[in-house]
Order: C-alpha cells, then sequence, then structure tokens
C-alpha cells in the first residue's frame, strides 16, 4: 500500500483528509522545512509542496508573491528535492506532493521519476498539464510508483471525467471554481454536486481546493469530499510574517472537518 | 533534420502539433473553452457566409489588401537586389495584428461572447483589439505589462480612447510575457461569457492555427501582386519575429513553394551571445509556456527567462510553436538583428523612403540590409512591413538622446 492509499484508508475510521499547500523556499529553505514540520505537527495529512516558477499562471496574487519569494532566494530543483528528503528522514508516513508547471519537471528529463522516487515524494500535480498532453507523462512517473494527481474542474464534462478516471490514481483534486488560487468561491451546492458525480464514477478519494481559507468553509467541504486543500491562507501568514499562527490555523482546520 | 518533400504539409495535426511543437498546455478549467472554440473555427473555415463577412471587414474596415511597394531608393543605396515591401504598416491602425483582430472578434460573436480579452507588448495588438470591440460594441479589457506601458503611452491612451479598460500589469518581468499570465487568469475566471483574444501564433491549440490563418491573407495577397508586378514569386522573404505572427502570415502560404526562401529576423538585442535578447529560436531550449511546447529562453531549471529588446513587440521568451517545427525542419532561416542595427534602419528607411517603420519590423530591415548587397540585381526581396513608428517615437527619441 503506498503512502497516499494508507492516509485515505482511515476512511474507515472517518476521518477527513487535510491537505496543506505552500512553496518550497518561501521564505527561504530553512523556514519552509519548519514551517513543513510544524504543518505535520498540527494536523496536515498530505503536504503539497509547490515547485516555485517564474510563470505560475494558475495563481492568484498571494501565491504568486510566494512564487517570487522562493525565485528570489534562487531555489533549484535540487534543493526542493533536498527538502523532501529532510522531511522523509524524520517522518516515514506522510504523503509529499509536488506542485507545479510543466516547464519545471520537464527540465529534468528522463531523470524526473527516479530523482522523485529517491526524495521520497509520493506524487505530483501539474498544473498545465492536462489529461490529453499527459500520457508519456504518466507512464514514466508509474514506473517510480509516483502518481499523477489529476485535477478535475467545473468545466469537466462527464464523458471527459470518464476517461481521465481510466488513468488516475493517488487522489483527485476537484478545483472548486472557475478562476485562481484564492479566489472566492461562492457556490458550495455546485461544488457538492460535482464532487458526489465524480464519486459515484470513481473509488478514488476526492479532495476540494481553491478558495477555501476558514474553518467553516473547510468544515462544509469535507462533508460531502474526502478532504480539503488550504493553500492561500496559510500562505498569507508567511507573508505577513505571522507563521507561528500557522499551528493554530491548521489545528482549528483539522478540528473543523472531522 | 532536413525537410524533403512539402507537398503534404498540413499542420496542425489532429492534437494541435506542429511536429512536437505546439499542443494545449493549460489548466484543466481551460480545456473546454478551447475545444469550443476548435468546434467552432473548423465549422467557420469552411462556412462561405462567415469568411465573405472577414473579407469584407478586410476591405471595407480594414483597408486591404495593402499595396506591394517598390523601395527604389533604398534599393539603390544597398546596390543589389531588388527591395519592396508588404506595406501593412498602412492597415487601419497601423500594423498587421488587426488582420486577425477582425476575424476573431466575429469568432467571438459566433460563439455569443460579451467580453473580449487580449495581451499586449507594443500596444498594437492591444489597440486592434479595443478596435474591434468599439466596432461591434463588445466588453474590452487589455493587459499590458507596467514596462511596457510607460514605453508605449500613446498606444495606451489609444486604447482608452477606443473604450478598453487597460490593466497594468505588475508581477514578473512586468513585459508582454507577464500580460499574457494576467490575461490567462482572466479567461479562466471569466471563461464562460469571455473570448481571448490572443495577438500572435502562439498559445494552447488551436491559436497558432487561428492566428495563423486569419493573418495569411498577407502571403496570399502576395503571392497574387508578385505574379503580377514581377511575373514570379520573391525570391526571398524577410519578417520579423518575436511571437510570430506578420511572419508566419506572409510565410504561411510560400511553404510549399520552396524556391522562395524564407527568413523569420528575431530580436537581438545587444546581442546573441551577450545573453540579453528575446531570440529563442537562436538561442533557448524546448520547454512548455503559455499552452505551448517550444523553443523558451529558460535556465536550466526551466526558470524562464527575461528578455531584452528595444521594441516591446518582440520582448518575449518563447515563438509560436509552427516556427519551433519551421526551424527544425529548415524551411524558414532563422536570424537576428541587434537594437542597435534595428535602429540604425529605422532611420534608414525613414530618411530613403519616407516610411517610418516599427521598431519591430526595423529587425527585419536591419537583415536585408546586411544582405542585400551581396545579391544581385535580378534577385527580388519582400519584406512584410509589418507596422508603422509612430508609437515608438519616444523610445526612438531617447536612443537617440532626446527629449520630446
Amino acid at each position: 500500500m503506498t503512502r497516499l492509499e494508507k492516509v485515505f484508508n482511515q476512511k474507515e475510521t472517518k476521518n477527513k483528509v487535510l491537505v496543506t499547500y505552500t512553496v518550497a523556499g518561501d521564505p527561504n529553505l530553512g523556514s519552509s522545512k519548519k514551517i513543513l514540520n510544524d504543518l505535520i505537527a498540527s494536523g496536515a495529512d498530505i503536504l503539497e509542496i509547490g515547485v516555485p516558477f517564474s510563470d505560475p499562471m494558475s495563481e492568484g496574487p498571494v501565491i504568486q508573491k510566494a512564487h517570487e519569494r522562493a525565485l528570489k532566494k534562487n531555489i533549484q530543483f535540487k534543493d526542493i528535492l533536498n527538502l523532501c528528503k529532510q522531511i522523509r528522514i524524520e517522518n516515514k508516513n506522510v504523503p509529499i506532493v509536488l506542485m507545479g508547471y510543466m516547464n519545471s519537471f520537464l527540465a529534468l528529463k528522463n531523470k524526473l521519476a527516479k530523482e522523485l522516487n529517491q526524495a521520497g515524494v509520493d506524487g505530483v500535480i501539474v498544473v498545465d498539464l492536462p489529461y490529453d498532453e499527459s500520457k508519456s507523462f504518466f507512464n514514466n512517473l508509474k514506473k517510480e510508483n509516483i502518481d499523477l494527481i489529476r485535477l478535475i474542474s467545473p468545466t469537466t464534462d462527464s464523458k471527459r471525467l470518464k476517461r481521465m478516471l481510466a488513468s488516475s490514481s493517488g487522489y483527485l483534486y476537484y478545483v472548486s471554481l472557475k478562476g485562481i488560487t484564492g479566489a472566492e468561491l461562492k457556490n458550495f451546492n455546485e461544488v457538492k454536486n460535482k464532487v458526489k458525480k465524480i464519486k459515484s464514477l470513481t473509488n478514488l478519494p476526492v479532495v476540494v481546493g481553491f478558495g477555501i481559507k476558514d474553518a467553516p468553509t473547510a468544515k462544509k467541504m469535507a462533508s460531502f469530499s474526502d478532504g480539503i486543500v488550504v493553500g492561500t491562507k496559510i500562505i498569507d501568514f508567511i507573508e505577513k510574517k505571522s507563521t507561528p499562527k500557522i499551528s493554530n490555523f491548521t489545528k482549528s482546520l483539522k478540528k473543523a472537518i472531522n | 533534420m532536413k525537410y524533403k518533400n512539402l507537398n503534404n504539409y498540413a499542420f496542425p495535426d489532429k492534437e494541435g502539433r506542429f511536429g512536437e511543437f505546439g499542443g494545449k498546455y493549460v489548466s484543466e478549467t481551460l480545456i473546454t473553452a478551447l475545444e469550443e472554440l476548435e468546434k467552432v473555427y473548423a465549422k467557420v473555415k469552411k462556412d462561405k457566409s462567415f469568411q465573405e463577412e472577414v473579407i469584407k471587414d478586410l476591405n471595407d474596415f480594414v483597408g486591404r489588401p495593402s499595396p506591394l511597394y517598390f523601395a527604389e531608393r533604398w534599393t539603390k543605396k544597398l546596390g543589389g537586389a531588388k527591395i519592396y515591401l508588404k506595406r501593412e504598416d498602412l492597415n487601419h491602425t497601423g500594423a498587421h495584428k488587426i488582420n486577425n483582430t477582425v476575424g476573431q472578434v466575429l469568432l467571438a460573436k459566433k460563439m455569443g461572447k460579451k467580453r473580449v480579452i487580449a495581451e499586449t507588448g507594443a500596444g498594437q495588438h492591444g489597440v486592434a483589439t479595443a478596435t474591434v470591440a468599439a466596432r461591434h460594441g463588445l466588453e474590452c479589457i487589455i493587459f499590458m505589462g507596467e514596462e511596457d506601458i510607460e514605453r508605449q503611452a500613446l498606444n495606451v491612451y489609444r486604447m482608452k480612447l477606443l473604450g478598453a479598460e487597460v490593466c497594468s500589469v505588475d508581477s514578473g518581468t512586468k513585459t508582454l510575457k507577464d500580460a499574457m499570465n494576467e490575461a490567462m487568469r482572466d479567461w479562466v475566471t471569466n471563461v464562460e461569457d469571455t473570448h481571448y483574444i490572443i495577438g500572435s501564433v502562439a498559445g494552447p491549440h488551436p491559436y497558432p492555427e487561428i492566428v495563423r490563418d486569419f493573418n495569411s491573407i498577407v502571403g496570399k495577397e502576395l503571392k497574387i501582386q508578385s505574379k503580377k508586378e514581377f511575373g514570379k514569386y520573391p525570391d526571398i522573404i524577410v519578417a520579423c519575429v518575436g511571437g510570430g505572427s506578420n511572419a508566419m502570415g506572409i510565410f504561411h502560404p510560400f511553404i510549399k513553394e520552396t524556391k522562395t526562401k524564407l527568413v523569420g529576423v528575431e530580436a537581438g538585442g545587444s546581442g546573441v551571445k551577450s545573453g540579453k535578447h528575446a531570440a529563442p529560436l537562436s538561442d533557448g531550449k524546448v520547454g512548455v509556456l503559455h499552452g505551448m511546447k517550444t523553443y523558451l529562453m529558460q535556465d536550466k531549471n526551466g526558470q524562464i527567462l527575461s528578455t531584452h529588446s528595444v521594441s516591446a513587440g518582440l520582448d518575449y521568451p518563447g515563438v509560436g510553436p509552427e516556427h519551433a517545427y519551421l526551424r527544425d525542419i529548415g524551411r524558414v532561416e532563422y536570424q537576428s538583428a541587434t537594437d542597435q542595427q534595428a535602429l540604425k534602419s529605422f532611420h534608414d528607411l525613414t530618411k530613403t523612403e519616407g516610411i517610418m517603420p516599427a521598431l519591430e519590423t526595423s529587425h527585419a530591415l536591419a537583415y536585408v540590409n546586411k544582405i542585400a548587397p551581396k545579391l544581385s540585381k535580378s534577385k527580388i526581396i519582400v519584406i512584410n512591413l509589418s507596422g508603422r513608428g509612430d508609437k515608438d517615437m519616444f523610445t526612438v527619441a531617447k536612443e537617440d538622446g532626446m527629449t520630446l
């Protein structure tokens, strides 16, 4: 059983999964590591670690600035892999998922899957790699047992969804809104219906992300999904130099969803 | 790789690729919109009444066909090949960009979209989009890098006069690529009522095909004009390449006419060896940006590098995927010209022919300035004079040490 499967297997105990997103190297590598460890200690079940990119097209202003801060520290891909290794040494179980843009992953060419595996990475989310373009990338990752986590959006129709599900693993990430990260989430019912629809077609766990910034929203979203993703709000604390507040916030989310 | 037979050249393929280049590298949310665009475009491509509507606007609104002009004094001065200019600068709004927006706005209306958005570098595409939006009564938002807003103040004001909202983009390098990021962010948020009018043969499929097709009126006219004027096709066609829409427009109808040499000229900035340039086909690596696989200026970690060019319209780290393919198969030769060479040609053409070219176009002129004297007088070169230079007054004055 993979680390991701283990986390979602807690479903029997009905525990919902808390996924956090931070950007590697924001505000610097040392703090990044400390923040990730704090997140684990305060209840994060899966770490999504952002790979900073010069052109983060799907991000809202808060996460864009996080990418810029990390790039100013000249974070390289090998630094991110090292960061993952260090987390893995201290924690054997927490799944690590790298989230980024295609050009960053392409830069590692055919060494990518092996390097990810050696660093203890469990999955990859590539924002600008839709299902249609992902066949060889998916197969390469599979060879090293790395899951390619699919993003599903409000505009994904059933026909397309079924095709995607045929080559999905790990979990599914439902993007709750049409827009960028950190935008305002308005239509709960639409999200609920779509998640139910997805769950009727697959046994894979479905987590909901984009626009979840507080415990009440997290609770609502978790009530019909397997878990939630929170990113912008955590990074907001980093931007405002109030990282000590991250632990309590994370605890409040964890409590709210379970 | 060298091409063998181009008789069956028919790209993009079903996957939206030109060889390995192109594709649809966008977030999941945009896939439906791209598929709709693909479907609608495939339909109107064969729809006679739609095509007639486009042609009518190109004739009556844009002022086509654009003349093929013999640059007699400049030819004499250089003392070699005969030089002709395809006068896209005479189009309404002053550049080739309007050929594409006239078509895309009709597509937007066909899809029932009420709002159009666009990115712009030099401001020419922004003006061309704002113009057709005004003509059809659509809401229009233009994204433009903060740095470009400063160096293209005249075009910013033109867009505002036309009723468009100009959004200043202050992320990243504050130029064209960042404006495109921001336009993508807007599109993903408003995808249901908004059409994104991409201004170059770049971006995800089907944009490189759509923008090429609407611009290829330039090459089609040139075929007729050159047969009439000198009884054959040109020996060489030269065009500047940023994203590559004016070049693709004049090249595409000639791809199978292999006796005609095609040359694209990139922005060499301070020189390709200096690293300060915008010439991904001369000095870039294959990667993925803005929805397409193509040559990009990037570092070993895949971070996109900031570019440099005196012309805002060429200041882009990528290039249309069809250019990447035509480079690899050797059908088009890609060269570069530096800022200084382009500025010199700007002045030369202005003084010799009484035609003030855009700084983008001046890069193509700079290349011809170099090769024409070495060619025999029987050879014919056609340059796509893609735009006029009025918008560049402030930049040129600054380079010459003047204040206006």
